[in-house]
């Protein structure tokens, strides 16, 4: 029998190497964006390659590695050896976009290959049509950049310069790329340092268990929560805001058969793929979906794929969630990801309704290209106002956090740094009323940034994201959040409202755009939320006096003293 | 003499220092209620074993240096002052919306954040700062005295001032101090740039909103321990412990109240820093374990490792500190089967009420303690000097049902396991906290301290292959001792922005001279208030990274350093840190920083005749025996700790008690007394002429 200190012990320090993998690729990640933005994953497989470890850091990594590394393993099947390193980015390789690169390492003791060590990091430039990848405009794959499938980056434990000054010629940014690889590999091999210890202090054959239990015990935590379910079939639908056809959606329908603490996730039913950057392929599909699991499981003990084994995906080749070459698919752990956990959740919320959680904001970004006080070109990206989150049974969402893909990831930058750096004023940053969807548990409010480019001459506006046509969806009853409202006011033309994926926008001198991002869905039906918190969100001034009377039915809605507005009459 | 007084959530430490009486300490419950009893309860203790009274002790104390967890309790237990803010009109929700960003991803369910101030009492006011210090809109006079009044009307105990740019132009903070000195009213008044004077308005904000948060309360707390004491006649000014390692006399600790929220930890820290310096340790990491948690320190090249920003219960704290890397560890962390069916232990925890279940204070949950207990690790009887008698049929009770009976193994086995997995998650911690700096935790001693730590010093120390882990004799006073060897300190800041190429024509100097005037006329100001008169000595840092970064890096400078020095000390520090460097990539200078350090007497720590030659028999500091379980039952001869001399050398397995914590000493491991009067554990043999026990 295994002993239950070894357990919980190994367990705990396969933990800690995933960790000490991540704190030593941030210590050594060559790009200063990279070793900042900590935009990487690291992960122990087991010997028959199954995730038994990880240090979580960007969600959407996660349940794609064990398919990157399976094929991986695959390509060289007859051909490892103690030493190698492998490498892959193909998304028809198991990869997701282009810009995330893979390392694997495969762990031998004892003559016997015991576990996998991978890294998988976001490349800044992967070459391609544009600079850092995102780009719209691509129809085909080989737009994106450089396809690696599986390649050894180290035989035997020597680098292979040919392999890394290929791949780095690919790149606009050759040396970043290089130190970044050369990060990760050093992550990989302290990861499997930590493992030699491991195996110094602990049998093989007792290891080995250990990770039997710790997968079965991720199993035995899903199928708790899948039994906790209503069995039955579920159906969750989504949409994504699709550029050839302004203005069309295109649907991600969703079902999911609950059955004896097993779900099917059938995703056959999406559309065919699309000659645009938002196919998401199968690893990254199925990235998508163990997210959405894990999100509706709370559990983070659970994270490992002892979990995955409860869940079966459905997909079907040639369709957006399965795609096949030539299929671009630059935008899929953003805006694919995202839509497709909504629906996910959305179908799950149906089998255990106490645990679903209203739609959360997705991404909406821009950039802009211009000139400078001092006449020096600039670029800016807007990385502020992330909206809200939804609401679930026993919470309001979270404002300003966004995104199911990566909630909160990375903190916005300072106003006054922007401004001190930038041709631009930040006029107002502020909670945006009436913006979170209404429920027993409101969504968390959207923001209000109200910015004006003060640059010398026109700047160009180029906008890419979701969620202005798609609002975040409410739940159990709940009102869907506000969708992103994003507006430009120009002296000559007048306002216009900015579409997600207009481009090539002129901005004059003076010009001011007004972002008001999404608000979060909200949780069950708004009439049975507390009173005292309906008050409290119309003296507070989240939700107006009327939309208490018209939604919340609140009768004794006051009108609040909004002293924003007596400021404004001062002025 | 010189005292240090620590006033922890369970005990009040305090140590004596004294040039005719050497080294004393005395440790008395804490008395939440009022924690300025506890203080005058440890006062009388002492004066008690120098048969002296207060009234003869107090005046003779020439320097009193305190610590106290009442700031961090507030914060943590929400309960502050009722606060206002006052702001740039557009930018009242800036707390509301923190950056956008938040910790565990995964647990998308828990409670948004409750901002400290309400809505309601944020007010926004018309002015306007451009990046460039220049006012492009007047302070509005009619809103200001609108917002005031309205705030007033509240009730409001403290304003928070923050307005956009005020590091580069405080005249409008300023001016809203005066005006609402000119109606008459006294609130606590917090003022961002004052705080905090450099770039980042959330830095600024929610640094400025902690001081007022904890200010009233603090201030309140301290003024009436002066006042006490002053009635019992002690003639100096107390000094209160800093988060940076420094002390602020009593007038200023109130006012610059989020200076004080990790005091403890960081006389603990500095504690570490004199034992490394004494002891020549270049590289130390220090970990105290108390009752719900492991604090991990660094200390390099004899101070301290310092950061800029930290997140304190969920709010921002942006003013440099100590570097404290806390670990969800303590003897009243919670194990528990998980839903996988596995052993876990922590984060959650027992707290001191109800408490492990051998408390007897209706604890029901298995905890660390009651696992050292089942062990026989911890003796029921002599725990914290036979204070608190421990319920060993509780623990094994608790342990049975919650751990072992699920398990299907023994209750010792399963105590075993618990204690096992607490060393490991300690272990993985200090790994981390070292990997953190870039640094491999095999170039470092190791040094545990508070209550729970020295159970699992030995086998952390095992763990990361670090020869010797240290546990001073002072260990459970060990933060009251570090508070006797800081000076006064005052940080100042100016934000640069600029490549560090660009700072030719001595502006790098003239940036660091004007700060060293002001640091210097601040520490006037608090020896005017009745400080010590030391010598000052100045540390001059600036915050640098390279163009693409985001964050920065603090590379610490000479006096004379020009912009060049600075250029290749940046580099160098990179270097150490991420173990490349990026030439050709401009670096650039954010913000430049002086601490200004006056001198205050320092304790000395004892230094111990060498040991006899021929070694000493161990017979004399024997207590008796326990039988242990670690692993496999074993009888280990029980010694304490006060009689342990030189030259002994004590073979695992034993136990070492004092009235405040016990060490366990494994098999194979032997402990011996280092100069410092230090228990030293390592695995090397017994040096030629001593024989162990």
């Amino acid at each position: 029998m295994l002993n239950p200190l070894t357990l919980a012990v190994v367990r705990h320090k396969l933990k800690a190497v995933t960790e000490e993998m991540v704190e030593t690729m941030t210590h050594t990640c060559f790009s200063p964006i990279l070793n900042q933005n900590q935009d990487f994953s690291a992960v122990l497989l087991s010997s028959d390659i199954q995730t038994v470890s990880q240090a979580e850091r960007v969600p959407i990594h996660m349940g794609a590695m064990p398919l990157a590394v399976r094929l991986m393993a695959e390509a060289f099947e007859d051909d490892l050896a103690d030493g190698d390193i492998l490498m892959a980015n193909d998304p028809f390789w198991g990869g997701s976009h282009l810009p995330d690169v893979t390392l694997a390492m495969p762990f031998f003791h004892g003559g016997k290959l015991r576990f996998w060590v991978a890294l998988r990091a976001h490349q800044g430039d992967i070459g391609g049509l544009s600079a850092g990848g995102y780009s719209a405009a691509a129809r085909e794959i080989w737009h994106e950049g450089l396809r690696i499938p599986p390649v050894k980056l180290a035989a035997r434990g020597g680098v292979r310069r040919d392999v890394l000054r290929m791949v780095a010629s690919n790149s606009r940014r050759p040396e970043d790329l290089e130190g970044d690889l050369m990060a990760q590999l050093a992550a990989v091999k302290a990861g499997a340092a930590r493992l030699e210890e491991l195996f110094r202090r602990y049998d093989a054959e007792e290891i080995e268990a250990c990770v039997c239990a710790v997968l079965d015990g991720g199993e035995a935590i899903m199928r708790q929560m899948l039994r906790g379910c209503r069995q039955g079939r579920y159906e969750g639908r989504s949409c994504m805001e699709y550029e050839p056809a302004p203005g069309h959606l295109l649907p991600i329908p969703v079902i999911v058969t609950l059955e004896d603490g097993r779900a099917v996730v059938d995703l056959t039913q999406c559309p065919d793929q699309v000659p645009a950057f938002i196919n998401s392929p199968y690893a990254n599909t199925r990235a998508a979906v163990m997210v959405a699991f894990l999100y509706f499981s709370g559990d983070e003990q659970g994270l490992n794929d002892g979990s995955a084994r409860a869940i079966e995906i459905r997909t079907r080749p040639g369709s957006l969630l399965d795609p096949v070459l030539p299929a671009p698919v630059g935008a899929c752990t953003s805006s694919t990801a995202c839509a497709l956990i909504e629906a996910v959740l959305q179908a799950l919320g149906g089998a255990n309704p106490e645990r679903a959680i209203g739609g959360f904001a997705r991404r909406f970004r821009f950039a802009l290209a211009g000139a400078d006080r001092q006449g020096r070109p600039f670029i800016w990206h807007y990385f502020f106002n992330k909206g809200g989150t939804g609401g679930n049974r026993d919470h309001d969402g979270w404002p300003n956090l966004g995104g199911l893909h990566n909630p909160g990831g990375t903190p916005s930058p300072s106003i006054e740094r922007t401004e001190a750096s930038y041709p631009l004023v930040v006029e107002e940053y502020a909670l945006a009323p009436d913006t979170g969807g209404a429920g027993q548990q409101r969504g968390g409010l959207g923001g209000l940034m109200r910015l004006r480019y003060d640059g010398t001459t026109p700047a160009v506006l180029n906008a890419s994201g979701e969620g202005v046509l798609v609002p975040p969806f409410g739940t159990g009853g709940g009102a869907d959040g506000a969708g992103h409202d994003y507006r430009i006011a120009q002296a000559d033309s007048g306002e216009r409202r900015l579409g997600v994926h207009d481009s090539g926008v002129v901005l004059e001198p003076g010009a001011c755009l007004v972002c008001t991002s999404a608000g979060g869905g909200g949780y069950g039906v708004p009439c049975s939320r507390d009173r005292d918190a309906v008050r409290r969100d119309v003296a507070f001034g989240y939700v107006s006096a009327a939309a208490a009377r018209a939604v919340y039915g609140l009768e004794d809605a006051p009108e609040p003293p909004d002293r924003r507005d007596s400021v404004h009459r001062t002025a | 003499m010189m005292i240090g007084v620590d006033v922890g959530g369970t005990f009040t430490d305090l140590v004596a220092a004294d040039p005719l009486r050497g080294l004393r300490f005395v440790k008395t419950p804490s008395t939440p209620d009022d924690p300025s009893r506890g203080v005058l309860d440890a006062l009388k203790l002492l004066a008690d074993e120098l048969e002296l009274t207060l009234d003869t002790l107090l005046p003779g104390i020439e320097l009193f240096i305190h610590g106290t967890t009442v700031a961090t309790n507030i914060l943590v237990e929400r309960r502050g002052a009722r606060l206002g803010l006052i702001t740039t009109q557009g930018f009242r929700d800036l707390l509301e919306l923190r950056e956008g960003a938040r910790d565990n991803r995964y647990a998308l369910r828990t409670a948004p954040p409750t901002p400290v101030i309400p809505r309601p009492l944020r007010l926004e006011v018309r002015e306007r700062v451009a990046p460039d210090g220049t006012a492009v809109l007047p302070l509005d006079p009619e809103s200001l005295d609108a917002a005031i009044a309205t705030l007033r009307a509240a009730g409001v105990d403290g304003v928070v001032v923050c307005f956009l740019h005020a590091h580069r132009r405080p005249a409008h903070e300023q001016a809203v101090r005066a005006a609402i000195a000119a109606t008459g009213w006294e609130p606590f008044i917090s003022l961002g740039h004052e705080i905090l004077g450099r770039e980042g308005e959330y830095d600024r904000l929610s640094t400025a909103v902690v001081n007022g948060y904890v200010g009233p309360g603090l201030k309140t707390y301290l003024n009436r321990l002066f006042g006490r004491l002053t009635e019992r006649g002690i003639t100096v000014p107390v000094q209160v412990m800093q988060s940076n390692g420094g002390v602020l006399p009593v007038a200023e600790a109130g006012t610059r109240a989020v200076g004080a929220v990790t005091s403890g930890p960081a006389g603990g820290a500095m504690a570490g820093a004199l034992y490394a310096r004494a002891l020549g340790l270049p590289q130390l990491v220090t970990y105290d374990t108390g009752g719900t948690s492991t604090d991990i320190c660094i200390i390099q090249d004899g101070l301290p490792v310092e950061r800029n920003r930290a997140e304190l219960a969920g709010l921002r704290i942006a003013a440099p500190a100590i570097e404290i890397n806390p670990l969800g560890i303590g003897g009243g962390s919670i194990a528990r089967i998980d839903a996988g069916g596995m052993l876990d232990i922590g984060p959650m925890s027992a707290g001191a009420v109800p408490g492990p279940a051998c408390f007897g204070k209706g604890g029901t949950r298995a905890t660390l303690t009651d696992a050292n207990l089942v062990l026989g690790l911890i003796s029921g009887e002599t725990f914290l000097g036979g204070r608190m008698r421990l319920d060993v049929a509780a623990a094994r009770a608790v342990i049975t049902q919650e751990i072992a009976a699920p398990l299907g193994i023994g209750v010792d086995e399963a105590a075993y396991a618990i204690h096992v997995l607490a060393t490991s998650r300690i272990t993985e911690g200090i790994r981390l906290a070292t990997v953190r700096r870039g640094m491999d935790p095999r170039d470092f001693a190791l040094m545990s301290f508070g209550g729970a730590g020295g159970l699992h010093a030995n086998a952390v120390a095992r763990e990361l292959e670090i020869p010797t882990a240290i546990i001073p004799a002072m260990a459970s006073v060990l933060s009251a001792l570090g508070f006797l060897a800081a000076d006064v300190r005052q940080d100042l800041q100016q934000t640069v922005n600029a490549p560090i190429r660009d700072l030719h024509d001595g502006r790098l100097a003239q940036v660091f001279g004007a700060l060293e005037v002001e640091g210097r006329a601040a520490l006037e100001t608090s020896r005017s208030r009745g400080g010590h008169a030391g010598d000052i000595h100045v540390r001059r840092f600036a915050d640098c990274r390279y163009e693409r970064q985001v964050h920065t890096i603090p590379v610490p400078l000479e006096p004379d350093d020009t912009a060049a020095d600075l250029e290749r000390r940046f580099v160098a520090t990179y270097e150490d840190l991420y173990h490349h460097t990026h030439p050709g990539e401009p670096g650039i200078v954010e913000t430049c920083r002086v601490a200004v350090f006056n001198t205050l007497p320092k304790l000395a720590l004892p230094v111990l005749d060498a040991a006899p030659a021929g070694g000493v028999d161990c017979a004399a500091a024997r207590t008796g025996e326990r039988r242990i379980f670690i692993g496999a039952a074993v009888m280990a001869p029980v010694y304490w700790f006060e009689e342990i001399r030189r030259g002994m050398v004590i073979a695992g397995p034993a136990l070492i008690d004092s009235a405040a914590t016990s060490v366990l000493v494994l098999p194979g491991s032997t402990a011996t007394l280092d100069a410092t009067g230090s228990l030293c554990l390592s695995d090397a043999a017994a040096p030629a002429g001593e024989r162990a026990c």
